[in-house]
């Protein structure tokens, strides 16, 4: 599998997921006109590769500081799509949010109640600083 | 014609309106004035969640507005057919509020106002477990977002979301739905 890669906008974050490594990034902000469109690459992508099953642990490092309604929507049914692809690699997401940032907190909660069987650990990070 | 614009700058002064928009929103609209918003309330010192809360419900409120609104305008170069209408957001009683006004058909309207009117009733739990329930649940017919926009101002709005609407003909309306951070 190539590796998927898109570069954020003012609306959509940066997204990369590198076979490889392992790693899966989202980070950014989330509020495109279109979630459905924005996150149909995403899917496709996903649908594709999480049957392969892998050998060592896929981690999925989220941070997004805000997020609208339709995209909430979309990445419940990212976890739900990894929920389904437990039995073929084990999977790992991060969800990390700013100490100050509460709803980025809350909305991490509400999450991990909604992916139940997903590795889904609640990363504090330092505040943010001068230096991003 | 608007002939006094110092009456206007005034009026808006003391009526605490810290940014008024009126005409066609796009989504460059929505990012660059959330974006302004953002920094405007970063410079009035606001707390970052009374921000981020802020921001939440514009955002929601001008997407309702893009995908709803009955007056719209075909313009190529910020992608295709973009809806009307206007916003306002101020500070009234210790709180800031978004509002947002648009033309709307009927039906529409009362689907809009039967939903507002549930959500009216119900507590931050009650709200949580609707919000969640939805989430689940495939979107609704003839919804362009999640079917949670109003859900969502709801649970971040301090106060229950207020419509009113004016008749302007028998198959349009003009809604203006406000909330209260």
């Amino acid at each position: 599998m190539d590796i998927l890669c898109i570069q954020a906008t003012k609306s959509t974050p940066y997204v990369c997921f590198d076979p490889t490594s392992g790693t899966f990034t989202i980070k950014g902000e989330c509020y495109p006109e279109n979630a459905a469109a924005f996150f149909t690459p995403i899917f496709a992508w996903l649908d594709a590769f999480l049957p392969l099953g892998q050998p060592k642990t896929l981690v999925f490092d989220i941070e997004l500081l805000y997020f609208n309604s339709s995209s909430s929507k979309a990445l419940l049914n990212l976890f739900s799509l990894l929920e389904r692809h437990l039995g073929c690699s084990d999977i790992n997401v991060n969800w990390r949010y700013h100490a100050d940032n509460e709803t980025a907190l809350e909305c991490g909660e509400e999450f991990k109640e909604d992916a139940p069987n997903l590795a889904f650990n609640l990363v504090e990070l330092e505040q943010t600083g001068s230096n991003g | 014609m608007l002939t006094d614009l110092y009456e206007l700058y005034k009026q808006m002064l003391n009526e605490k309106i810290i940014f008024c928009f009126s005409g066609p929103v796009s989504q460059h609209v929505v990012e660059g004035i959330g974006a302004t918003l953002k920094l405007k309330m970063e410079i009035d010192d606001n707390d970052i969640n009374t921000i981020q809360r802020v921001f939440s419900i514009f955002v929601e409120q001008m997407q309702n507005l893009m995908n709803y609104s009955a007056e719209r305008v075909s313009q190529e170069r910020e992608g295709g057919d973009l809806g009307i209408g206007l916003f306002v957001v101020g500070f009234k009683d210790g709180h800031f509020y978004v509002r947002c006004g648009n033309k709307i058909k009927n039906d529409k309207l009362s689907v809009i106002r039967a939903q507002v009117d549930e959500l009216r009733t119900l507590n931050a739990d009650e709200l949580k477990t609707l919000y969640r329930r939805r989430r689940k649940e495939p979107s609704p017919e003839g919804s362009k977002g999640g079917g949670l926009g109003f859900i969502e101002m709801a649970r971040k709005a301090s106060q229950p979301i207020e419509i009113d609407y004016t008749t302007v003909d028998e198959t349009i309306s003009f809604l203006s739905v406000t909330v209260y951070i």
